[in-house]
């Protein structure tokens, strides 16, 4: 199967994600398929919440931290400033802690949990994959293109969104046993119960966490790729990975492979250094097939310039879907 | 809200029979709220030393959600925190 043929044969796989080690191409092939779907007249949203994020660089335009942003027709990108979202949403804590009981100021030893809470090691997932909510949740398009955080983050999430779920679940019953004796008390005392906001606030989060992992995680409408290079080293990465997503139910759909060089120029008088590189790339790319076999939907040769700006995206999606040569 | 007041105002004063209904009333009962009342508190206790542990040095969970928990709990952390630091083993206060 193709990757063409992929679009045409899921048409309900509405959550693309491009997963894979760092700097083997997910950005531009998150690109190359928003820039394919938009074409074919699909409402495409690309978006990224990685801070280093290159959808910047990729569409040569200033995106970052200023929502979804047109870049063609039916094309939009967008990139999250996963740290002012961070801010804004401690700034939210603090002002419902002054306007909940009247206080000038947040008492110092609030202020500091606040502030500590910022460093702490998961806040940045956190916050990434509520994002993620946010945008999928809010938006109208046909296509999300999740242009994914290297794979230890999803990993991570996807790991703390079950030790959450069964934290929830028990403090959510303490919750309800906490109820049980205001239930108890007001009788005794022939006064009315009052609502518990806190119970409401454990909703809401049990609510986002599972919506936010479900987006990775469901079958009907989500699609994983996974971008690999022919070399040894990144295979076995790769189908590690591949392992552990399985394990959580995220639904593989198929590999890329990335930078081939072409084996024609084997026919030229080429330097000893390319022709070393194309045998090396020889028996990766076997190993590869061995491995995954018909799980790879397309093979991209190596450019010989940057992939940046729309025309050069244009040529990468034709190599992609319509495997022209580039 | 002023006609719920009010209501309860009846509901707790009604007179000479009132007086007396409430007061054997409190006799049989009041013991029980109090014992229900400790209890509730200290379930309030362990409720935020689940969900703000870190403030006590104890890494509970990571505290992206747990900080929407925060604005119902600050009238409650101080005497959190001082019965929780007071304990000789803070498992012993948790039940």
């Amino acid at each position: 199967m193709s990757l063409a043929d992929f679009f045409i044969q899921y048409p309900n796989r509405r959550y693309l994600m491009y997963g894979g080690k760092g700097g083997l191409g997910k950005t531009t092939f998150s690109a190359a398929t928003a820039y394919y779907l938009a074409k074919k007249g699909k409402r495409v949203l690309v978006f990224s919440v990685d801070p280093q994020a290159s959808l910047s660089d990729i569409f040569e335009r200033d995106i970052f931290g200023k929502g979804n942003i047109e870049i063609m027709e039916n094309l939009f990108a967008c990139e999250v400033d996963a740290d002012k979202r961070i801010q804004d949403y401690q700034e939210e804590i603090r002002q419902k802690i002054i306007s909940m009981y009247g206080m000038k100021k947040i008492p110092e030893e609030i202020e500091s949990y606040i502030k500590a809470s910022s460093a702490e090691p998961a806040m940045e997932e956190s916050a990434i994959f509520d994002a993620v909510v946010d945008i999928v949740v809010k938006g109208n398009f046909d296509y999300y293109i999740y242009d994914l955080v290297p794979l230890g983050h999803a990993l991570y999430y996807l790991s703390m969104a079950s030790v959450y779920d069964a934290w929830l679940e028990k403090i959510t019953s303490l919750r309800e046993q906490m109820k049980e004796y205001d239930k108890a008390i007001a009788t005794m005392k022939r006064e009315d119960t009052e609502q518990d906001d806190i119970y409401n606030e454990l909703m809401y989060i049990k609510d986002r966490i599972g919506s936010s992992s479900k987006i990775m995680t469901d079958t009907e409408k989500t699609a994983f790729f996974f971008v690999l290079t022919p070399e040894e080293m990144t295979i076995v990465d790769t189908e590690k990975a591949a392992q552990l997503f399985a394990k959580y139910n995220v639904p593989l759909s198929g590999y890329i492979v990335n930078r081939v060089i072409n084996r024609e120029l084997l026919k030229d008088n080429i330097p000893t250094y390319l022709r070393n590189r194309i045998g090396m790339q020889a028996g990766a790319l076997e190993m590869i097939d061995q491995t995954f076999g018909s799980s790879v939907l397309s093979s991209v040769p190596e450019f010989d310039s940057e992939i940046k700006g729309l025309d050069v995206i244009r040529n990468l999606a034709e190599v992609m879907f319509e495997e022209k040569l580039p | 809200m002023e006609e719920k007041k009010k209501e309860k105002k009846r509901k707790k004063s009604g007179g000479v029979i009132g007086f007396v209904r409430d007061f054997t009333y409190g006799m049989a009962t009041h013991g029980m709220a109090r014992h229900a009342l400790k209890q509730r508190s200290s379930m309030e206790h362990l409720f935020i030393l689940i969900t703000m542990g870190d403030m006590l040095g104890i890494p509970i969970l990571p505290p992206y959600y747990s900080l929407r928990l925060l604005p119902y709990v600050v009238p409650q952390i101080t005497t959190w925190k001082r019965r929780m630091l007071r304990e000789k083993d803070f498992m012993d206060s948790m039940y």
